[in-house]
């Protein structure tokens, strides 16, 4: 009795998700399979069963329409943006979690405000700041105001509080330098939260469109998001061109995505279980 | 601890210069703008008082956006938070194939919106796939896709969103559903209490903070909508919202950097408020529950 219900439950349960597994997968997998088609063959639904698979549209977003370059960009700014967090928010979030004074007290409350900040209110006067200060239209717009942030300061200051301080405290006794008891003992114990927040810091900058978009106007200067959606603005929609770029842009997230899922995932959850 | 005040101060010098540079001022910057006339093109301004919010109240385009915002999160949130609960709670036990279902729903949340926004305005065209669709099940799509009628086009950017926005928020619920003790099941369990019953005085219950921060998360993002509408139909077929406004006003045209700040502050209060009222709503639910 109990195994035949059982087995009827596990049955609906696959019934009931495979459609959506469906509708979740579908958007995604036309998309890499459009990239792959023949310029010209059209992307209904014949073409997709029939047509044959192409690397041309690849070759072509290098040679001519200079993904590559977007591609550097979003490299290097994402990468920057990385290490910057990586480092800043854990220097931050070590002085918060063991100095214990009103300075720090009120620091902590500026990380708390931040971000119950919406962040829409800082377009306008991030664009004239970057204007004023001569780094508009620079690399130095895309890095300088991201390189620490309040989430990842957040999500460090919690795990270093949950080590017990005993092993600092020794160092200290033999001498060692601050510096030295943060970067070579406090460091290390912390990989799996700065892990967590690098991948966090690098999917939201790979990813993000609005301030590459509005802080830079030069072709050489677009990250791959912005270059996508501007691809389509001056051409007459030419899907597998724009479907081979936006898979070149998925492909990274995809990959990370496949080999440290645990991680992102434990990001997702932890913000939300903390408040 | 007796370390010297001037380590700490080194250590958080950079959270000090990225507050005060790229948080701080430009908050009170931009609310300054909002009282003055300035533009960008236009050499000096002038204190105008409250003109440009009382402009901004007559302005057609303004109202029009503000009210697509508001219809894009009524209109989004509750499906969203309603599917993503659901979800949770279909790959909550573990079965065979679980972990690829979880990742399959998560991986659209972590996709560029600009590729999202890219794919579905494909999708969303003339005689695409979700015109046959659309066919399938009886209904005429809008003659030039869906994209280009205004009865369509928010609502097309509304069903992708949440399309896009339930694997994330179903990864919160899920953590949500774990931190629930077992026991209390198996108590359920024991007494004979139903499983609607167990999920009624159990689970929905247990969930509210999770339920809370969901909301609110949704809320202040879904607010602030822009990239999609940018790319998917500029603000054209009655679908300009808030930051697009903003954005149009500020950063395109006159540069109207005074008038755009007004609007983002307005915004911002809209935020502020709904936060508020959701926190307030969930807090005196409380005791009915």
């Amino acid at each position: 009795m109990v195994g035949r219900k059982t087995v009827a439950l596990g049955a609906g349960r696959y019934l009931t998700l495979f459609p959506i597994l469906l509708v979740m997968v579908f958007p995604l997998l036309w998309m890499f399979r459009v990239a792959f088609l023949e310029t010209g063959a059209g992307i209904d639904w014949q073409a997709i069963v029939s047509s044959s698979w192409t690397l041309n549209n690849f070759r072509d977003l290098f040679a001519n329409a200079n993904i590559g370059r977007a591609l550097f960009n979003s490299v290097l700014v994402g990468g920057m943006v990385t290490v910057g967090n990586i480092l800043f928010c854990f220097m931050v979030a070590y002085a918060l979690a063991r100095y214990r004074s009103l300075a720090n007290r009120l620091m902590f409350m500026s990380v708390v405000l931040v971000l119950m900040i919406p962040v829409h209110i800082v377009i306008i006067p991030l664009y004239l700041i970057c204007l004023k200060a001569g780094i508009y239209d620079s690399y130095w717009a895309l890095i300088l105001p991201w390189l620490v942030n309040p989430i990842g300061i957040f999500l460090v200051k919690q795990y270093i509080e949950s080590i017990p301080p005993s092993m600092e405290e020794a160092a200290r006794m033999d001498g060692a330098g601050e510096f030295r008891i943060l970067f070579r003992i406090v460091m290390p114990l912390c990989k799996p939260a700065l892990a967590v927040l690098a991948i966090q810091v690098f999917f939201t900058n790979w990813n993000s469109f609005l301030f590459p978009y509005i802080l830079t106007s030069s072709d050489s200067l677009r990250t791959l998001p912005v270059a996508l959606a501007l691809y389509q603005g001056h051409q007459a929609i030419d899907w597998q061109h724009l479907m081979a770029g936006s898979a070149v842009a998925v492909l990274p997230v995809l990959v990370i995505f496949l080999f440290m899922q645990r991680q992102i995932v434990s990001g997702i959850t932890a913000g939300a279980m903390k408040q | 601890m007796s370390q010297p005040r001037s380590t700490g101060f080194l250590l958080t010098s950079p959270w000090i210069l990225t507050f005060l540079l790229f948080w701080a001022f430009p908050v009170v910057y931009s609310l300054y703008m909002g009282f003055t006339d300035y533009r960008l093109l236009v050499e000096g301004y002038r204190w105008v008082g409250w003109e440009n919010y009382r402009q901004l109240l007559s302005d057609p385009d303004f109202i029009s956006s503000l009210k697509n915002t508001f219809i894009f999160v009524l209109g989004t949130i509750p499906v969203t938070t309603v599917i993503a609960l659901a979800l949770a709670l279909l790959v909550n036990r573990q079965f065979k194939g679980r972990s690829l279902f979880r990742s399959a729903f998560f991986l659209p949340s972590i996709t560029s919106m600009v590729v999202i926004a890219l794919i579905f305005t494909s999708l969303y065209q003339r005689g695409g796939y979700v015109a046959l669709l659309a066919e399938m099940v009886g209904q005429d799509p809008p003659v030039h896709g869906f994209l280009y009628d205004s009865g369509t086009a928010l609502y097309s950017i509304m069903a992708m969103d949440v399309w896009m926005a339930v694997g994330y928020y179903m990864l919160i619920f899920l953590a949500g559903l774990k931190a629930i003790p077992d026991e209390l099941y198996e108590a359920a369990e024991i007494s004979g209490a139903s499983s609607t019953r167990q999920f009624f005085s159990i689970t929905l219950p247990l969930l509210r903070p999770v339920a809370l921060f969901i909301l609110v998360i949704n809320c202040i993002k879904s607010f602030q909508v822009f990239v999609e509408v940018f790319v998917m139909t500029g603000g054209t077929f009655d679908t300009s919202t808030a930051v697009f406004f903003i954005f149009q006003e500020g950063l395109t045209g006159a540069f109207q950097i005074g008038y755009a700040s007004a609007a983002a502050y307005v915004l911002f209060v809209l935020i502020a408020a709904f936060s508020a009222l959701q926190f307030v709503l969930m807090r005196r639910r409380t005791g009915a529950w």
